[in-house]
């Protein structure tokens, strides 16, 4: 009972788009797709949608081949979103979901109700073209959910919107998560996943680097980190100098430092004791997926991929 | 596969959305507007020509004070003055004859001077020569055309009245030499056309070849324009997920012909109109009595003939304009994309318009079985009359075989193409696309 992708390839021309990519997303949860710009997540999820097919590999949904489920089983938000320019918010929406087989006067309903959901009733009868960037992509996830999909996949479903959208739309996916949907997203805003998802996949040029719970992958590295302020020195010129301690950021509050595996974090603490140090706050933690991400992916660079191979397919 | 199953109903919801969302369209509604008036005005050309020509009438009383003057007198000053009555046409010549009895004169006169006549033509005979003598009262110029115009007309009546006395007629004089032209086989089941029937009918076939060149032309572009249109908003993604591109392609093409149907009834509508309300127009702008609206050669076989192939035509074209259309990223590439198309559509017409002179040679006859061509070839064919039952037939049958062939490739460049952005697509990538691609 579950997604499993398997050993699924995929080749553009020249580029290899996804390289033996094999994932589990299990029912029910957050997953989160991580990658830099043509890592291969649209591929991907285009793939489980059966938009594209996979040169070699196999997709399937609670044991059924993605070729035989039902379309209504997705609910798919692209990375480009689109709506129908001159269309009314309201036929639009009934519209898509009439193609899934909903009823429109179902549809009608469920769309007013997520429009007052998300503060824009108002926008029922406007055309899509006068709405803002922010409102037009709620307007996309409802099209996304209206036909009451098992699972959702959402490309990128964050990317632009405001704080106070964000917040709308996390609201919605937890929402869909109480309801029982599984739900994968794409991003490149580590705290979000951190904060919603339960398991992530870290993609790199086509190949899976990363992949498992949010919090086995934290502790994979085995290294922690350890975050410290003390009185009257804001420099902590000692930390570096302490065997398998590296510092990693220096801030107003605190200065952060990685102790390296087998390394124990008390270590740095009982160095300040020693010093004489008044401890303001020590913490131990794992490393956050930024770091993680890093460390597989190289530096994020949103605007370095996405000019990358020209023969890719969007 | 997948695409082939279950066409409807979302076929059929994507032909009404693309429908409404043409027809809604501003650029649709005021097209179809001024294309309706035009057409209309179009048919009541005739009524505008009258009644400009109808304005410089001179109106001329004709005193006849002679006896036995030739019983078609009037028929053959009316002619002379105005030419031979066109078959079809309601125009009329710029002479209005009334024509009076001799003890009428000193009221003619009166009618005369108070300026409701340009001009009083008398009629007398000479007592010595028996001849016809006219006497023209008028202040038009003497040397003026339309003094000289009647000064003509009625040496034509002084020569007709001279043949009835010596015992014949201008018209037994002038009757045509009977002749007749034949195959030189006798038994080629000949058809002698009428010359006249010849012009119209190939005037006729002409007309409706324009109508669907017209047609397959602007309504394809719309296919074409739609699909980039879905690919530029990147709907298509969201669409691709809800429907197949089988579905999506259909609807497209019917929604889009549907809304071209509309249009074109629109404006065979007004000129049906027109052409109702040409009579009365006529009398209530020029006055007097109207021959009447003419099509001359439109037969019913000849609509329904017109009919099937102008919507066989329009989906066998519009197939490949979706497809060339999916190939795209953007509208204003559209243009480009579909040139090929557009060659062929041009050379179809060109083909017809040449073969309309030549309308049963064996190179039409054969061309008009080619898919392609059949919409205008075959259609320049029954309009020229020239066309069995069973011939009809077989271009129709090879138009439904090669519409199937389109439908599959379309579908199959279709899916593909609709995922391609952003990149010059040449025959190469079109068919490995379709090959990889579901």
């Amino acid at each position: 009972m579950s997604l499993i992708i398997d050993s699924v390839s995929k080749r553009f021309g020249a580029v290899l788009a996804l390289d033996d990519v094999s994932l589990e997303i299990k029912p029910g949860e957050i997953f989160g797709f991580l990658g830099a710009n043509g890592a291969g997540k649209t591929t991907a999820m285009r793939i489980v949608l059966d938009i594209l097919r996979p040169d070699s590999g196999t997709v399937a949904w609670n044991g059924m081949a993605n070729t035989e489920v039902s379309r209504g089983t997705w609910g798919y938000l692209p990375e480009e979103r689109g709506l129908y320019a001159k269309m009314k918010v309201l036929d639009q929406l009934v519209f898509f979901a009439k193609l899934h087989g909903v009823k429109p006067k179902d549809a009608a309903r469920e769309t007013r109700e997520w429009l007052e959901r998300f503060r824009i009733p108002e926008y029922a009868d406007r055309r899509a073209e006068q709405l803002s960037k922010g409102n037009q992509q709620k307007i996309q996830f409802i099209a996304a959910i209206l036909h009451d999909p098992q699972v959702l996949l959402m490309d990128e479903p964050f990317t632009g919107l405001d704080p106070i959208n964000v917040a709308l739309l996390k609201e919605a996916f937890l929402e869909m998560k109480a309801r029982g949907k599984t739900i994968i997203f794409s991003t490149h805003q580590m705290e979000t996943v951190e904060e919603m998802c339960q398991s992530i996949a870290i993609l790199d040029r086509g190949r899976v680097v990363v992949n498992g719970a949010v919090r086995d992958v934290r502790r994979s590295t085995g290294r922690q980190v350890v975050r410290l302020a003390v009185d009257g020195d804001s420099e902590l010129a000692w930390l570096g100098t302490l065997d398998g301690v590296r510092v990693s950021r220096r801030g107003q509050d605190y200065t952060e430092a990685e102790v390296a595996s087998g390394h124990d974090p008390e270590v740095v603490l009982r160095a300040a004791i020693e010093r004489k140090c008044r401890v303001l706050h020590f913490e131990i933690a794992d490393p956050s997926l930024e770091e993680i991400f890093i460390e597989h992916v190289g530096q994020i660079d949103a605007s370095e991929r996405t000019l990358a191979p020209k023969a890719v397919y969007a | 596969m997948n695409g082939w199953r279950s066409l409807f109903p979302n076929a059929w919801y994507v032909t009404v959305r693309e429908f409404r969302g043409r027809t809604s369209s501003r650029s649709f509604i005021v097209g179809t507007i001024l294309l309706a008036i035009l057409a209309f005005a179009a048919t009541q050309a005739p009524v505008a020509i009258d009644a400009v020509a109808g304005g410089s009438q001179t109106r001329v009383e004709v005193v006849e004070l002679a006896s036995n003057v030739p019983s078609d007198a009037q028929a053959v000053l009316d002619q002379a003055l105005n030419g031979a009555p066109i078959p079809g046409s309601t125009q009329r010549g710029g002479f209005a004859l009334t024509w009076l009895a001799g003890d009428r004169l000193s009221a003619a006169q009166k009618d005369l001077e108070a300026g409701e006549f340009g001009a009083m033509l008398v009629v007398e005979r000479d007592a010595a020569t028996g001849d016809l003598v006219f006497t023209l009262r008028t202040d038009m110029p003497s040397d003026g055309r339309p003094a000289q115009l009647i000064a003509n007309a009625v040496r034509s009546l002084a020569i007709e009245d001279r043949l009835v006395r010596a015992g014949t007629s201008t018209a037994a004089v002038l009757a045509p030499t009977k002749w007749s032209v034949l195959p030189v086989s006798s038994s080629g089941g000949a058809t002698v056309n009428n010359l006249n029937q010849e012009i119209a009918s190939s005037l006729l076939s002409t007309g409706l070849v324009v109508l669907i060149f017209m047609a397959i032309i602007t309504y394809g572009t719309w296919v074409a324009m739609s699909v980039a249109e879905e690919k530029g908003s990147r709907v298509m993604e969201l669409m691709l997920n809800a429907t197949t591109p089988l579905q999506m392609l259909t609807g497209k093409v019917m929604g889009n012909g549907a809304a071209g149907l509309a249009q074109y009834g629109s404006i065979i509508g007004a000129v049906l109109v027109g052409l109702l309300a040409q009579g009365p127009i006529h009398s209530a702008v020029v006055g007097g009595p109207d021959s009447g609206p003419s099509v001359g050669g439109l037969t019913v076989p000849l609509l329904a003939s017109f009919m099937i192939l102008f919507v066989l035509g329009f989906l066998l074209y519009s197939l490949l304009y979706a497809a060339l259309g999916s190939l795209v990223s953007r509208q204003e590439d559209v243009q480009a994309a579909t040139s090929p198309l557009m060659v062929l559509v041009m050379v179809g017409y060109f083909l017809s318009i040449a073969a309309i002179q030549s309308i049963t040679d064996t190179w039409v006859v054969v061309l008009s079985y080619v898919p392609f061509f059949s919409p205008y070839l075959m259609l320049a064919r029954v309009a020229g009359g020239h066309v069995q039952p069973w011939e009809f037939g077989l271009a129709v049958a090879l138009m439904l075989a090669a519409i199937a062939v389109a439908l599959f490739l379309a579908a199959r460049i279709y899916s593909a193409g609709v995922l391609l952005y952003g990149q010059r697509v040449g025959l190469r990538q079109i068919f490995k696309a379709a090959r990889v691609s579901r």
